[in-house]
């Protein structure tokens, strides 16, 4: 069985975004990348399938700067994935999701995997669209949202989170599956094995090499803005609890009219 | 003269809440700009509703094929949908349905899509605004090709009745090439009956301060008196005092309610991530240095133990 992950490396999750005003660029320095951490659980996974037993292999798959093979090691490679696929092509330098999933569907129509993970979204551009986009170019199923997942001989079935519980779905193999927080718990590398992923596989390409055209891009953004900013903060102050209970419910029916 | 085309979400029946926001703000689009509305609803008649909030015209499709949600099968009517009648936009909701469906009909059209869009201009083009960093900024987002398929997030636009005479026209896919090669087997409800959290107008989140599992019913009672959904700082679903599908925030689900209410929150910038959004936040924390305040509107410096209980009472008397 062959599987690949689909990972991307984004800001940390502490990021702070430094914009005085709206600006047509982001100034992302200093900036910490990690891996995204809805990758992880799609990492995560497709590692359970191999220690489940039988002959698997794990590729990770990203499109990225060469930055990107600190994550492909520490959090791919020294986790249990076999060998990387790293797409490094400046042209795809802030490409959109179309863009990502046309060059991630030709990468991995050269491979027959049976199944490919992805995360739900990535948490830069929140979008949650690449998945199921290379899903639609390959002609294959998807189960997006995933928080269970069980292989059968040539099928799954998945867990698909919805508003107020989950859907069972069930695929024929190869299909491609997005994971959710809940699928399973994300190890950390070892250091032995951090060590030992320097020893294993990591091929850079770029669209060229793989006879593709870099994909125009479909949307394009004119402004990034700060958030609105908020006034300050109506203390409610009051010795009694209760009361300050009360007066609180007041202003959120009378001032706010909220409730 | 840009023509809307709305997806309109339903579940054995029940409609979602975010389509007739949708189709009202496509109605104010129109309204200034001209062309027509559109309601395009799959295995349910939403006719009476759709009209209701300002559709022009509406297609209904139904069958065996729209009696549960199937991806593969939805996304070609959908998109089939387009081809033919080729709107300028296609909005979906940014619900479990819409965020499965929305880009894989962008793929098979070879569009534009745009996710999570909380706001939605036309002059001669589309501008679409939308969060990313979960928040931390927005950005204006354009579509460069004729169509675009964009997520709308729930409660980003305002209900309003326009009363349409909508003509309900035809609408039969053909899907006879389409053999599923996935499909739901079955739904289960986890939760029944808890208001969803990113579609509620009011929540009340409850973070480690709350102290154990137990407590969390302080949470939920404040909740059900304002007729709002629970929410949970990743802190408390970590620990297991309550299940994910409860967690607001960077990893978590993103709201935008008219009132949020952080209990026992401290504020981390990955928990505000989830709900800076919000219309007014209210916190209510021991700590008066807490960030929380920072984000806040409103806010007691107290012990939720002694503050969330007649709050509650008090909520309860002014709803009557
Ligand atoms: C990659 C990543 C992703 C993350 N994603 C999320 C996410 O999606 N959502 C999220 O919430 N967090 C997320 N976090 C975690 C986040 O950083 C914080 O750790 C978390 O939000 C803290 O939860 P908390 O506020 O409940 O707990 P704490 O930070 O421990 O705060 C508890 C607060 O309760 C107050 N308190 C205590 N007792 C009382 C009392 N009796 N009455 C009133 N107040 C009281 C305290 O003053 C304190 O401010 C993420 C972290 C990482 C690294
Ligand atoms: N540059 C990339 N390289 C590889 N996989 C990606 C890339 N961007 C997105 N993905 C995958 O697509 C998922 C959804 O991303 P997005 O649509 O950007 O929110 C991510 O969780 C990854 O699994």
């Amino acid at each position: 069985m062959k599987i690949a992950v689909c990972i991307k490396q984004v800001p940390d999750s502490e990021t702070r975004i430094k914009m005085s005003g709206p600006t047509t660029e982001l100034d992302q320095t200093g900036f910490t990348r990690v891996l995204n951490p809805y990758d992880a659980y799609a990492v995560e996974e497709a590692v359970k399938i191999k220690e489940a037993g039988g002959d698997v292999e794990i590729v990770a798959v990203t499109i990225g700067p060469e930055t990107v093979k600190e994550t492909l090691k520490k959090d791919c490679l020294a986790v249990g994935c076999d060998r990387a696929l790293l797409i490094d092509d400046p042209a795809l330098q802030g490409a959109d999701e179309a863009a990502i999933a046309t060059v991630l569907a030709a990468v991995l129509q050269k491979d027959s995997f049976d199944l490919i993970l992805c995360g739900i979204k990535s948490i830069d551009d929140d979008s949650g669209q690449v998945g199921i986009m290379v899903a639609e170019k390959l002609g294959l199923p998807h189960v997006s949202t995933i928080t269970h997942l069980e292989l059968g001989d040539g099928t799954l079935t998945a867990h698909r989170e919805i508003e107020g519980g989950k859907e069972i779905v069930t695929a024929s193999l190869p299909a491609l599956l997005t994971c959710q927080k809940g699928l399973n718990e994300p190890r950390l590398p070892s250091l032995p094995n951090i060590m030992k992923a320097n020893m294993k596989p990591i091929e850079t390409m770029t669209c060229a090499d793989l006879g593709l055209e870099v994909p125009a891009a479909k949307t394009k953004i004119k402004m990034y803005h700060p958030p609105a900013a908020r006034g300050a903060c109506k203390l409610v102050e009051n010795d009694d609890p209760a009361a300050a209970a009360r007066e609180l419910a007041r202003l959120l029916n009378e001032e706010a009219k909220v409730i | 003269m840009p023509n809307i085309a709305v997806f309109i979400e339903q579940r054995d029946g029940k409609f979602k809440k975010v389509a007739w926001q949708m189709l009202s703000e496509a109605k104010r689009i129109t309204a200034a700009s001209g062309g027509e509305v559109w309601a395009l609803c799959l295995g349910a008649d939403a006719s009476g509703e759709a009209a209701r909030y300002g559709a022009d015209k509406v297609f209904n499709a139904g069958g065996e094929s729209f009696a549960t949600y199937n991806s593969e099968l939805w996304s070609t009517a959908t998109a089939q949908f387009c081809s033919t009648h080729k709107p300028e936009v296609l909005l979906v909701g940014s619900t479990a349905m819409g965020k499965d469906l929305g880009p894989k009909v962008a793929a098979k059209l070879d569009c534009a899509c745009i996710s999570d869009a909380v706001g939605l201009t036309w002059a001669d083009g589309w501008t679409v605004r939308r969060p990313i960093y979960a928040g931390k900024c927005s950005i204006e987002v354009e579509p460069l090709t004729d169509m675009a398929v964009v997520g709308i997030r729930p409660n980003a636009f305002v209900l309003e009745e326009n009363a349409a005479a909508a003509a309900a026209e035809a609408f039969s896919p053909d899907l006879s090439g389409v053999d599923p090669k996935a499909q739901v087997q079955s739904i289960e409800a986890v939760g029944a009956g808890d208001v969803e959290l990113t579609e509620a107008e009011i929540v009340v989140s409850g973070g480690r301060g709350i102290k154990g599992p137990e407590s969390y019913e302080l949470i939920e009672k404040l909740a059900a008196a304002l007729g709002a959904a629970a929410g949970a700082s990743r802190a408390i679903v970590d620990a297991g005092w309550v299940d994910y599908s409860h967690q607001v925030g960077q990893t978590g689900k993103t709201v935008g309610p008219n009132l949020y209410i952080a209990c026992g929150i401290s504020g981390a910038i990955q928990h505000l991530a989830g709900m800076s959004s919000s219309k007014c936040i209210v916190a209510i924390n021991k700590d008066a240095n807490a960030p929380i305040f920072k984000a806040a509107d409103y806010g007691i410096v107290g012990d939720l133990f002694q503050i969330v209980p007649p709050l509650t009472e008090e909520v309860i008397k002014l709803r009557g």
